[in-house]
């Protein structure tokens, strides 16, 4: 077994740990004194304490590996099986970050362009469900109103075909898709101007939630509502009159609208 | 040396035993790099507190990561008092790995019941929930390794240990170090780095 004999002569011995396990602590205090008046405070550190600290990190990291797993001096098949698994490793969270942030731009404006406010939303749902259940008239309060829309099943047709406010008032529109497949979107639109807008909507694209963007004959959208997600919007109602509300998805505005009456 | 007794043949020449804890450790990578780059992704993204700069005490957590380090100080010297077959120091130092574990968990325990009560839970933000996952999943393997070091440590009572069986204590070594590597890189990613974060700085409408 020379092989053997050979791989435990190149063994540290209880010197060289101790050396070690000096050197892993005195890496780790370094790491301490690098940051520690910064204890309590907001801060991001600056650009060269971040590199440094990640620098003395991978060189506790290595010489762990290299020692105390003794890859320094085990057969090189076992470095590259481990060493592989961090790589891709590494190329996952490469991958993950550059989902989120790459592709996305910011993913702060992205989830806030997406939130909905989770407290609020049920108690003007219930106020909304009291409203439009009983009566589907207009509300008479000329302070903020709230209406609830829905997509009917999975039926490309709103639940109803008819809304109402008051001119001036602050409108919120609570959409609801409880449909399995489809997604839609609600866009109020000038009287008679639905099926031109969806052919705009559709040039401009999913990015675009379907609405041709600074259109003047769209008063209000909301974005795209996946299917089983909900969605609000809220805005002022215009000036007196007839409107209508649609769904933009492609093919989706011929049976997908209804009249909004501004009163 | 007494190695005649498990000399294998493998089409490697290499222990497949070995071979698959490092398989294994390379794939572990892949689970904690996974974990880590999700806390990477949501860092500074949380809507609401607690945030780290709220509730991290770096000092506390230095302390437990030289506790954990010197562990790994001991899991060697049980690997060495296997290979000398000093039967005594193969079961204190193994002992004392499992203690230092012990005493790195406390410290967690500790911690994650602190932050607890200063209101971070693994549904309350998106920091607590990627922390939590994070360094409990970590825990939760160092915890695996310190019951493998007391069954480790029996049999080594019982005197079944020595240089013929070194390689069943070199393996529990590699697992070890690993917990020990992955807590290097959680460290000084979510404390050293991390511990100063905050949430937004402006949200609009807020």
């Amino acid at each position: 077994m020379a092989h053997e004999t050979e791989r435990d002569v190149h063994h540290p011995t209880f010197k060289q740990y101790l050396l070690i396990a000096m050197i892993l602590f005195a890496i780790t205090i370094v790491e301490f004194l690098l940051i520690w008046d910064r204890v309590g405070i907001q801060d991001d550190l600056g650009a060269t304490k971040i590199p440094l600290l990640v620098g003395l990190s991978v060189v506790k990291f290595y010489i762990v590996i290299m020692f105390y797993m003794h890859l320094r001096f085990d057969n090189k098949l076992f470095t590259r099986i481990f060493l592989g698994g961090l790589f891709l490793a590494f190329l996952v969270g490469l991958a993950l970050l550059g989902l989120f942030t790459a592709m996305n731009g910011d993913q702060r404006s992205y989830a806030l362009d997406r939130a909905i406010p989770y407290d609020e939303h049920a108690e003007t749902q219930k106020v909304a469900e009291a409203t439009t259940a009983e009566t589907e008239k207009p509300p008479v309060a000329a302070g903020p109103v709230a209406i609830t829309v829905g997509a009917k099943g999975d039926e490309l047709a709103f639940d109803t075909d008819s809304l109402t406010a008051d001119s001036g008032a602050e409108v919120t529109i609570t959409f609801t898709n409880p449909s399995t497949v489809n997604t839609h979107n609600l866009v109020i639109v000038e009287a008679g101007t639905k099926d031109a807008v969806a052919t705009d909507g559709t040039a401009a694209g999913p990015a675009n939630n379907w609405v041709p963007p600074g259109d003047s004959r769209v008063i209000v959208n909301t974005i795209l509502i996946g299917p089983g997600e909900s969605g609000e919007v809220t805005f002022t109602a215009p000036a007196p009159g007839a409107y209508q509300f649609v769904c933009t998805f492609p093919g989706h505005n011929f049976t997908m609208f209804g009249n909004f009456v501004v009163n | 040396m007494a190695h005649a007794a498990e000399h294998e043949y493998t089409t490697t020449g290499l222990s497949n035993r070995k071979m698959l804890m490092w398989v294994f450790l390379g794939s572990d990578c892949l689970f904690f790099g996974a974990l880590i780059a999700t806390y990477m992704v949501y860092r500074g993204q949380s809507l609401v507190g607690p945030y780290p700069v709220d509730i991290i005490s770096v000092p506390v957590t230095t302390i437990s990561t030289f506790v954990l380090l010197m562990s790994s100080f001991a899991m060697v010297q049980a690997l060495a008092a296997t290979n000398a077959d000093n039967k005594r120091a193969i079961v204190g130092w193994l002992l004392a790995t499992a203690f230092l574990g012990s005493i790195f968990i406390g410290f967690q325990i500790f911690e994650f019941n602190s932050f607890k009560n200063e209101g971070l839970t693994l549904a309350g933000n998106l920091f607590g929930a990627t922390f939590f996952t994070l360094t409990g999943f970590h825990g939760a393997h160092v915890t695996l390794g310190i019951i493998w070091l007391l069954c480790m440590a029996v049999l080594g009572a019982k005197g079944r240990l020595g240089p013929g069986t070194a390689l069943d204590v070199e393996i529990l070594g590699l697992y070890w170090h690993f917990v020990d590597i992955v807590w290097i890189v959680i460290f000084t990613l979510l404390y050293l780095i991390g511990g100063f974060d905050a949430g937004p700085v402006a949200l609009p409408g807020g």
